[in-house]
């Protein structure tokens, strides 16, 4: 290699490097812009994750660069005619290079110059660096951009982001209404045909929940199937269950009849009518006297269970019948007696499993009300001022499972998407409040049960329960309150939420 | 000492050291005579290797007639001077058939020479002579040689005009045709000497020693030197180069900046970029190098282009000269 190779090597060597330069800052120019678009465009059309997308626009960066570096790549005679402009060679280096191959005395002496004058040339001067100011200027601008706008809030991703939790949560209520449905089918004891009709409306509420167009219609079919099955419970149980254990309370105290009486004056009716048989089948064996008290017993039982006006009338047969000494007749009328108390055990369980069905529906609505809370909070900023009123019926069961309905009316205000209803609280109690949904819709809030207990509120509704023992408001207000309050703590709850329990105990504080 | 073309005997071949000398020795001789001037002795000096002819635009006292006189005695080749006026008729300039006779005492036509017949001609004042004398001198320029009756005469070679244009005293003068013009191969302007050459004109010519010029190189040696010149190697680039600058020069070509567009009226012709190539090499062998640099072209690029680019009469009204027009053109190709 001689000295004009030699110096067109280096040369082509600090050439190539200043072009990488060049081509980076081009590179980071085209990535850069890439992402900014890309930032831009996700704005209104959002892609989730993005990073992918921006991930694709550092590929773009490098293709350009390697590409136009590569394409730039220099030739022999743009080496040659770069580093005679750079070192001032006066084109000896480019014609010596064109005339390598040529004869001639002038050429040969040509050539011989160039190698002279390359021999003492420093290629450090040869530079084909141009500061890319524009393209660092784009890559640095378009950057900045990019990484401002990834830096703010992306209202579409926050709607992308809510439009799949709220698919996810209306799956997810889907799933739990399933295995409430499952759960009801497998109650025993219960009226064949009403848990027949309460799984099919599961199922059809699990569909529709699945195929809502939004979080809120999701809440809506929920509660419109909540209301469907109260239609399925027996608004007369209650009193027919009061009813009941007057009569076996009554029936307790002849010792003929104690073991049902006690069965029925605890809430037992299936105990109570198994017994009813066997008092029927063991009538013969009474002695007119105790014939004649059990018949007064069965008089006032008959009168205690006046709510319940079939039991009475086959109580009172059986009364009647007895004390004409016809214990054929009264046999009969016992035992008709004992199928009624079975009707009532059966229509308790069944309307227990509605309830239970009821309330799990409640929390089933929890999931898709989050998210409806959240888009309407998204879509509106400030909603009306809610005012609600609640008619809530409760029940309770001595067995210390608390059963609850509420029925809240809610007249909405405000210039949101959602207005505000009313909120209902279980057990008579009802609470006003801001819950985001449709005006008027009727909202189910599961009761607090305690053993023998049942809540009453300060609401407007009025309370109906068949508990045995009733405890005053005071003695249970600070347990209540305390378990409230921390579960409100506990879970993931709006703020406004939270702040209305706690309105709520502070307004009732005994 | 004169010889014409047919009779041109082979030059020895010439090495780039002894083209200098040569040069050197030609410019040193002028020196004596010239005071300054040095960038229209070596413009001379390179057309008169290449074979061409200069027009030299000056006001009179500039040295214009001692130039070609201490040419003519440094390169020991024939001068003759022409004053142009508008009654000098071609034929004072070629020559013409005169009656002779014979020692038999028979008389014949005999041609007698005209002052073109030498090697060094000065034309004074050429834009003076009519247009007819001024063709007659222009064809003989372009063909070297003169037709005289029937009979085609060759001239002698080398055969060098150097015309003069007065660039004030305009009336009554003829300026030469754009064709015409294109046959110089330089056009030179010179510039008014400073006050220390001015000083040093005087101190010349007033004293009583006459500088002694000597014959350093003959017709034979600028042969060789413009054979040798026509060897210098030229790259495909730097040609490009010479090709965009008289390109460059068109009103209605992409490369011309916007003085060309707006001034000229027609640019320079292919004899232009003959010009600036073999210009160009010539000035590579006097710096020294072997090959034709931007530079080369860009430093002939004024004599060889302004008397080749055409104004319009914009550009005379708005006082506009081709030197304009040429710089422009430069400034916006040079380095290319």
């Amino acid at each position: 290699m001689n000295n004009t190779q030699r110096l067109l090597a280096a040369s082509r060597a600090r050439i190539i490097g200043g072009r990488a330069l060049t081509w980076s800052a081009r590179g980071m120019a085209c990535a850069a812009a890439a992402a900014l678009a890309v930032e831009m465009v996700v704005r209104v059309y959002p892609v989730d994750p993005v990073a992918p997308l921006l991930g694709a626009c550092l590929l773009f960066g490098l293709v350009v660069a390697i590409a136009g570096w590569a394409r730039a790549w220099p030739a022999s005679f743009q080496v040659a005619r770069i580093a005679d402009a750079a070192l001032g060679s006066r084109e000896r280096l480019s014609t010596a290079l064109e005339f390598a191959t040529a004869n001639g005395s002038l050429i040969v002496m040509q050539r011989a110059d160039a190698e002279r004058w390359a021999a003492s040339a420093d290629p450090s001067g040869v530079r084909d660096l141009k500061v890319p100011r524009v393209a660092l200027a784009i890559a640095l601008l378009a950057a900045a951009g990019a990484i401002a706008l990834a830096v703010l809030p992306n209202p579409a991703f926050q709607n992308l982001r809510g439009q799949r939790a709220a698919i996810a949560a209306q799956q997810a209520a889907a799933q739990q209404v399933e295995v409430i449905a499952k759960q009801a089918q497998a109650t025993k004891n219960a009226d064949p045909a009403k848990i027949a009709a309460l799984s099919q409306d599961l199922h059809q509420l699990g569909q529709d929940v699945r195929n809502a167009p939004d979080p809120a219609t999701a809440v809506a079919d929920i509660s419109k199937a909540q209301q469907t099955l109260g239609a399925l419970r027996d608004p007369s149980l209650a009193s027919r269950q009061q009813a009941s254990a007057a009569a076996g309370a009554q029936l307790q105290q002849n010792p003929a009849a104690s073991k049902a009486g006690a069965a029925l004056a605890a809430q037992d009716p299936k105990t109570g009518a198994a017994e009813l048989r066997k008092l029927a089948g063991s009538l013969s064996s009474l002695s007119p006297s105790e014939q004649a008290q059990l018949a007064q017993s069965l008089k006032a039982s008959a009168a205690a269970a006046k709510d319940d006006p079939a039991l009475a009338a086959k109580l009172q047969a059986a009364a009647d019948a007895l004390a004409q000494g016809d214990t054929t007749a009264a046999q009969a009328a016992l035992t008709s007696a004992a199928n009624q108390a079975d009707q009532l055990a059966q229509d308790t369980s069944t309307d227990a499993a509605i309830a239970q069905t009821i309330n799990g529906l409640q929390a089933v609505k929890a999931g898709p009300l989050a998210q409806a809370q959240g888009a309407g909070q998204n879509q509106a900023q400030g909603q009306g001022q809610g005012q609600g009123q609640g008619q809530g019926q409760g029940q309770g069961q001595g067995q210390g499972q608390g059963q609850g309905q509420g029925q809240g009316q809610g007249q909405g205000q405000g210039g949101g998407g959602g207005g505000t209803g009313g909120q209902g609280a279980g057990g008579g109690s009802a609470a006003a409040g801001k819950t985001p949904g449709k005006p008027g819709e009727t909202i189910y809030v599961p009761s607090q049960g305690s053993p023998g207990s049942a809540l009453v509120g300060p609401g407007q509704g009025s309370s109906q329960g068949t508990d045995t023992q009733l405890v005053p408001y005071e003695s249970v207000y600070g347990q209540f309150r305390s378990q409230a309050l921390s579960d409100v703590d506990r879970q993931v709850i709006p703020e406004q939420e939270r702040a209305l329990v706690r309105a709520y105990f502070g307004d009732t504080t005994p | 000492m004169t010889a014409t073309r047919d009779e041109r005997p082979e030059t020895a071949t010439l090495d780039p050291e002894r083209f200098r000398e040569l040069a050197d020795s030609i410019e040193t001789e002028l020196g004596k005579m010239m005071v300054g001037q040095r960038e229209v002795i070596r413009f001379t000096l390179t057309a008169l290797i290449a074979g061409g002819h200069v027009l030299i635009e000056g006001v009179p006292g500039l040295g214009k007639t001692v130039l070609v006189r201490s040419l003519a005695r440094a390169l020991h080749l024939d001068f003759a001077r022409v004053q142009f006026t508008p009654d000098l008729m071609p034929a004072d300039i070629t020559g013409t058939q005169i009656i002779s006779e014979d020692d038999s005492g028979r008389r014949r036509f005999q041609f007698q020479a005209g002052p073109l017949f030498t090697n060094l001609l000065l034309a004074d004042e050429i834009n003076r002579a009519t247009p007819k004398t001024q063709s007659a001198l222009l064809e003989a320029m372009q063909e070297r040689q003169v037709t005289a009756g029937d009979k085609t005469r060759p001239l002698p070679h080398p055969f060098f005009v150097m015309a003069t244009q007065n660039p004030i005293e305009l009336e009554g003068t003829y300026p030469l045709p754009e064709a015409q013009l294109d046959r110089f191969f330089f056009k030179l302007i010179v510039p008014f000497p400073d006050a220390d050459e001015l000083a040093e004109i005087a101190r010349r010519t007033t004293g009583t020693d006459e500088p002694d010029l000597h014959p350093v190189a003959g017709g034979d040696d600028l042969e060789a030197m413009s054979r040798l010149a026509r060897e210098v190697p030229i790259a495909e680039h730097v040609m490009d180069h010479a090709v965009a600058l008289v390109l460059a020069t068109h009103p209605d070509r992409d490369g011309a900046p916007d003085e060309v567009r707006r001034y000229v009226r027609w640019g320079a012709s292919p004899r232009a970029l003959q010009t600036l190539v073999l210009s160009g090499r010539i000035r590579a062998l006097l710096a020294g190098r072997f090959n034709v640099a931007f530079e080369d072209l860009n430093a002939v690029a004024l004599p060889a282009l302004r008397h080749r680019i055409f104004l319009n009469f914009e550009a005379d009204a708005e006082g506009v000269g081709s030197d304009v027009i040429v710089n422009a053109v430069l400034a916006k190709h040079v380095g290319a």
